[in-house]
């Protein structure tokens, strides 16, 4: 292979792919949609304008005034958390309390009449009454002309809960504040064990690490192996791959073609790793608010596996995609043979969960030196945690020559196949490619 | 002197159906060289195979005086029976990746690719992309493409079908010159009348295999000629009888013979002298390619 022809290919693949708009688009829409979806609604928590006037009729004596405090009290942290990137409660659409308490009257037929009247002429949006019954019974009539504002309702009955136990614990002479602070709840922090010593993670954090980048190679793969393909099918109909094998080997385009399109995906990748570095700062808001909103950290070592298996996997599985692109003639002919290809690509998937349970169980070991199972789930082991040295070593020594002698294979179908125009091959011919090439 | 492309022996077969079958043949440097034959003769499989594409079941392939080698591609032009380019690509991006995969330098590629945009008249065009353009203009891409990197030899697949008669004459100009520059070219067709115009040697293909080669002027020398055209000064005389002619067409003053076998136009002349005909234009006609041709496969099968 000569470097300067596979450089000259690399390079025509990778700025015809980065030049196009449609990858910045499918690039930038993804950050965007999250920034979005982060960003947008705490700017309308933070400038709502949109408030909630509710009257309270109260019946109990200072549990009215009590409720409006707690109300605020409420609104105040929940903007605060968000400032601070370590939004709890997501309530975005909440509105914003004006509470207005008014004493109860005696006849409390005419006032509910009365004020059922404001809230239908649109002067209140709702009303409740405390008094000594629903105290007892711990239940209040909310009573408004639109009653789907469910958030709104639930920071109503949680601050109604809290001011209700409040009055019970007084009347029964405890100190509320006491017991709020006697009965917290207990947090369970996890630690890591690795070579390097202990390091504190997030219950989830692991799982969720390996999940994400286990979604990531799938979808990388899966979009770009489909990219590969399509390429050498448009070089076949172009026809303009005879001009190409007059000057450069079949291996030499396939590697080209290969590296130059997996550099494209991983310059998306590196996008997005940058926009999800942009949103996770501090002072913006936490986007990766997994559980309890610790953002996981990722070990520098496992972010080089991650690369390393990335790229194993993306020449795995765009390698088979260019085999089926150049055996074939059309997308519609090549779609169903990317059947072939799927099973290996999902199969890991299925055992993902005997292998977060039980990493180091024989069938764990065994799957993840499997070659075409290496890229997901030695990476999922790594990521959940650390394999002895010679396994990954193993993993990646046995991937490297399989993907080595898979791509000297797909380039014997690719050097027949390309100038092979008609019907498609059936198994037995392209069997009998491989061997005549 | 060594010959720029020497095929010894070459076989190829596809599932039963030989395409080319026991051919060799030597092309020496500085020739334009026809390879000549009907649709079907295995004129295309010879070229993949010299260029690579097609692997020979059996025989070899010589280049550059030695057995073939994967470089060997940068010093050949090709232009394939089957064009294409890049449809998406801008001319001048796709000029460039061409120019660089022949192992242009980047800069040198820049500067032949403007120059040669700016001889054919696409200069303006240069950073549309191909499916934008004409037909005929992409056809100037493709030449380009195809003599950018000034190779040692050319290989054209039926370089003149499908291209308008502007382009058909922009090539015939190029190939006049570039053998002019010393390089060898060799191109297919199936219309003998370019390969008469523009051939120094020919290899005339019929069912895979070569069935004449040489020089076409000697070829002409040793075939012909076995007719001749005569005008005559008044009626003419009757040539049944007349020894020499085995065949003639008469029409108001003048006649085409066909030869007898042993007869040569001189003693036919003579011949018709001695009859007293008054011969006004006397001329011997020259076999056509065409008609080499046909008498060759007759000969071979």
């Amino acid at each position: 292979m000569r470097a300067d022809q596979v450089a000259a290919i690399l390079r025509r693949e990778y700025l015809t792919r980065v030049k196009s708009k449609g990858f910045w688009i499918a690039t930038l829409v993804l950050p965007l949609a999250l920034a979005a979806l982060v960003v947008l609604p705490s700017v309308f928590l933070a400038r709502t304008k949109a408030t909630h006037r509710m009257v309270v009729v109260d019946g109990l004596g200072g549990v009215g005034a009590r409720l409006a405090d707690e109300l605020v009290a409420a609104e105040r942290a929940a903007v605060g958390e968000l400032a601070a990137g370590i939004e709890r409660d997501r309530e975005p659409e909440m509105s914003r309390f004006v509470v207005k308490v008014e004493a109860a009257e005696l006849d409390a037929d005419a006032q509910r009449a009365g004020l059922d009247a404001r809230v239908l002429a649109g002067e209140i949006d709702s009303w409740i009454r405390v008094d000594r019954a629903s105290l007892d019974a711990s239940r209040v009539d909310y009573r408004a002309e639109s009653v789907s504002n469910f958030l709104t309702q639930r920071r109503l009955e949680k601050a109604l809960t809290r001011v209700f136990s409040e009055a019970r614990l007084a009347a029964e002479g405890y100190d509320a504040a006491r017991v709020v602070e006697l009965t917290r709840a207990a947090d369970l922090t996890t630690l890591k064990l690795t070579e390097e010593g202990a390091t504190e993670e997030a219950g989830m954090a692991g799982f969720m690490v390996a999940y994400l980048l286990f979604f990531l190679l799938y979808t990388v793969v899966a979009i770009y192996g489909g990219l590969v393909m399509n390429g050498v099918l448009e070089e076949k109909s172009s026809r303009i791959v005879e001009v190409l094998l007059a000057t450069t080997t079949a291996k030499e385009l396939l590697v080209g073609k290969l590296v130059g399109i997996g550099a494209a995906g991983l310059t998306q990748l590196a996008v997005w790793a940058l926009a999800l570095g942009a949103l996770t700062a501090p002072g913006v808001v936490g986007l990766l608010a997994l559980g309890d909103g610790v953002i996981p950290q990722v070990a520098p070592a496992v972010l080089v596996h991650f690369l390393l298996h990335f790229l194993l996997g993306f020449f795995l599985f765009s390698s088979m995609y260019a085999a089926i692109g150049a055996a074939t003639n059309s997308v519609q002919e090549a779609q169903p043979l990317t059947g072939v290809v799927m099973p290996f690509l999902i199969a890991p998937m299925l055992f993902m969960m005997p292998v977060i349970n039980d990493p180091d169980s024989t069938l764990a070991v065994v799957l993840s030196l499997v070659p075409t199972f290496t890229p997901l789930l030695m990476m999922l082991r790594i990521a959940v945690k650390s394999p002895p040295l010679w396994q990954i070593l193993l993993g990646y020594v046995l991937t490297t020559a399989f993907v080595v002698a898979l791509m000297a294979l797909c380039a014997r179908i690719y050097r027949v196949g390309v100038l092979m125009y008609g019907k498609r091959p059936t198994f037995a011919e392209l069997g009998r490619w491989i061997r005549r090439a | 002197m060594t010959p720029t492309v020497e095929l010894v022996n070459l076989r190829k077969a596809y599932d039963g159906h030989v395409a080319v079958d026991d051919l060799s043949l030597a092309i020496a440097p500085g020739t334009v060289f026809g390879l000549l034959g009907p649709n079907g003769a295995g004129k295309t499989t010879t070229i993949r195979m010299v260029m690579d594409i097609l692997g020979p079941d059996r025989g070899e392939v010589r280049l550059f005086g030695r057995p073939r080698r994967p470089e060997d591609g940068r010093r050949i032009g090709y232009l394939p029976e089957e064009r294409g380019l890049y449809r998406k690509m801008t001319v001048a991006d796709q000029l460039h990746f061409l120019a660089a995969l022949n192992g242009v330098e980047r800069g040198r590629g820049r500067r032949l690719v403007a120059d040669w945009l700016g001889k054919v008249d696409l200069a303006e065009w240069a950073d549309k992309k191909v499916e934008t353009l004409s037909k005929g203009m992409q056809q100037k891409v493709q030449l380009i493409a195809t003599v950018l990197h000034d190779p040692e030899l050319l290989i054209l697949d039926e370089p003149f079908s499908g291209l308008d008669p502007i382009n058909q004459g922009l090539f015939k100009e190029l190939i006049v010159e570039l053998r002019g520059r010393g390089r060898t070219i060799v191109f297919s067709t199936h219309i003998m009348e370019q390969a008469e115009k523009l051939c120094d040697e020919i290899g005339l293909v019929a069912r895979g295999r070569l069935i004449l080669t040489g020089n076409l002027a000697a070829i002409k020398r040793e075939r012909g000629p076995r007719a001749v055209a005569v005008r005559f000064a008044g009626a003419p005389p009757p040539l049944a009888g007349v020894p020499g002619i085995s065949a003639f067409e008469l029409g108001d003053d003048a006649a085409r013979l066909t030869l007898d076998d042993g007869a040569t136009p001189a003693g036919l002349l003579a011949a018709l002298v001695a009859t007293g005909a008054a011969v006004a234009e006397y001329r011997s006609l020259e076999p056509d390619l065409e008609s080499i041709f046909l008498e060759a496969v007759g000969d071979a099968s």
